[in-house]
This record gives C-alpha cells, sequence and structure tokens, in this order.
C-alpha cells in the first residue's frame, strides 16, 4: 500500500474514532424518525429475534455508561474497515490476471 | 429508519430475497470496480458512515436521526451498488452485533437504505448535476434519504404495520428534515475529500472543489 493511501486510511479512521466517542455524549436520545412515526401510530414494541450482543451500542451491565457506548462504537468503526478492506481486497484479486 | 423484527409481519421474506438479488450485483460491481486505487476510500467511508450512523441529530416534535451515507457512496464511487454494498455491510453488523434493525427486517433496510438510497442518490445526482455540484450532491442526498423513508413508510402499510396515508405523511415529515442533515454531511465530506485527495474524486464532483471556495 502507498503510504499516501496509508496515511489516508490513518486521518479518515482518526475521524470515525472521533465520531465514535462523541457519539455517546452528544447524540440525541430522542426517537428517529420511524420509531417517533410508529409511536404516534400506536404501533407496539416487537422483542428482536436474535439477541444481539451488545444492544443499542452498549455494553451489558454498564448502559448508563458512555464510555460503554465510545468502547462499542469504537470497535464497531474499526471491525467495519476491517471487513470492507478484506471483503474488497479477495473481489477485487479475482479480478487480477491469475498471475498467482 | 432501521425497521426492527416485527414490524414487516410476514412479508420480510420479500426484502430478504430483493436485498441477496442485489448484494450479488454489488459484488459483481465490486470485482469489476475495485482496485488498489479505491479500495482505502471504499474502507474509510463504510467505518465513516457506521460511526456517524450513530451521531443522532435532534429535530423537531422530539424526534432524531442521522445520516444514512448511501447517496455519499454512490456519488464518489460514480455507482448505486457500490452503496448497496458499503450499505449491507454495514446493516449486517449493526444488525448482528449492535441490535440496531431486526436481523428479519434486514433485506428491507438494505433495500431501503442501501438501494434505494444508493439509486436516488446516484440517479438524482446525475439527473441535476448541471445546477452546480454542490446544491445537486445536496438535493441528491437530500432525496435518498426522503425517498428511502417513503419506501419504508409504504412497505409497513403493505404489511399492516402503518396505516398508509398517516405513515407515509410522518415518515415524509421526520424525513425531509432529516434529509437536510444528509444533504449537508454528503456536501462537507465530498469537499473535505476534494481538499486533501482530489485524485480520489471522481470527475462529474471533482471540479466541484473550486465552486466550493467560492
Amino acid at each position: 500500500m502507498k503510504t499516501t493511501d496509508r496515511n489516508f486510511i490513518i486521518g479518515g479512521l482518526v475521524i470515525a474514532i472521533i465520531i465514535a466517542i462523541l457519539a455517546p455524549f452528544l447524540a440525541s436520545s430522542n426517537p428517529d424518525g420511524l420509531e417517533s412515526a410508529a409511536e404516534s401510530l400506536g404501533v407496539p414494541e416487537f422483542d428482536a429475534v436474535i439477541q444481539s450482543p451488545l444492544p443499542d451500542y452498549a455494553i451489558p451491565g454498564m448502559e448508563d455508561n458512555p464510555w460503554g457506548g465510545v468502547v462499542a462504537l469504537i470497535g464497531g468503526t474499526v471491525l467495519v474497515l476491517l471487513v470492507v478492506l478484506g471483503l474488497a481486497k479477495v473481489l477485487a484479486k479475482k479480478k487480477g490476471n491469475n498471475q498467482e | 429508519m432501521h425497521v426492527p423484527d416485527g414490524f414487516l409481519g410476514w412479508t420480510w421474506p420479500i426484502y430478504w430475497i430483493i436485498a441477496i438479488i442485489v448484494l450479488a450485483y454489488s459484488l459483481k460491481w465490486a470485482r469489476e470496480n475495485l482496485d488498489e486505487r479505491n479500495i482505502p476510500l471504499l474502507a474509510v467511508l463504510a467505518a465513516g458512515i457506521f460511526a456517524i450512523q450513530a451521531m443522532n441529530v435532534p429535530i423537531p416534535w422530539g424526534t432524531s436521526g442521522h445520516m444514512v451515507g448511501a447517496a455519499l457512496i454512490a456519488i464518489i464511487f460514480v455507482s448505486p451498488w457500490a452503496a448497496v454494498l458499503v450499505l449491507s455491510i454495514v446493516l449486517i453488523l449493526q444488525g448482528l452485533i449492535f441490535g440496531d434493525g431486526g436481523m428479519t427486517a434486514l433485506g428491507a433496510n438494505i433495500v431501503n437504505m442501501g438501494l434505494i438510497g444508493g439509486f436516488v442518490g446516484f440517479y438524482g445526482y446525475k439527473s441535476i448535476k448541471g445546477i452546480g455540484k454542490v446544491p445537486a450532491i445536496f438535493i441528491a442526498a437530500w432525496a435518498a434519504t426522503f425517498l428511502a423513508s417513503i419506501a419504508c413508510a409504504i412497505e409497513l402499510a403493505i404489511a399492516g404495520t402503518f396505516p398508509l396515508v398517516a405513515g407515509v405523511a410522518s415518515m415524509a415529515l421526520y424525513h425531509a428534515v432529516i434529509g437536510v442533515i444528509e444533504g449537508v454531511i454528503t456536501v462537507v465530506v465530498i469537499m473535505g475529500i476534494g481538499r486533501v485527495r482530489p485524485d480520489l474524486l471522481p470527475e462529474w464532483v471533482s471540479s466541484q472543489k473550486q465552486e466550493a471556495v467560492e
């Protein structure tokens, strides 16, 4: 990977992580558009079909601690980066001219 | 507008089937278009979209909303399929790990935010870029969020969860405002990339940098 690209990834990741650190403190806890619409239309809440390990971007047992959310969001942000890098590399390689 | 489990009733498999088909197209796009040059940009934008989707901005009526990011990806990668790919990955991880969006509703969430968001963002920008790149990006990104929310309301009406007219009206009202957040951030991110790495932007947005400075 070229140095400029590595710097771009690091720079972009730093911005994403800053957002992830700020979000649990700054983000509005009001219901989102869909939740508000469902509330006003009297739609009941349903249980999730699959229990996720970190529901609502919180670490179980420390739901009220925003730093738990920070850790969950940073983990998710890095995971998305790695998944896309990995998947893209696998897919892009297939297009090559079979020199391997 | 992440749809939770239960809201789609018996209809959720329909959207799973559509989502699997469009995901296959997006993987085909990736094989044909991703290379060493643009993979870092795709990965960084996907990570940024995941993070910013947690940043709910308050809007009136005791409600909040966040950016989706499909229009941003579709415009920068000059393809709606790129948006389907990125939003699918983000939505799968959000649903599996963070309980954001139900796993039965994953198909509908990919259809609404990835497919509809990506196509509206791409063709919206393509059709109005003559009015000036910054306003065209803003309007295309706004429309992507707005129309995705209308589609979402119609799907929930088909499932019998929302009444059609009141459901569409309610979603349209909230997402007309949330779309402004989408439009502003999409413009800012494209301008920002134009400042630091103009070589990464496609031709159809690249000269937008000079306009923005004036």
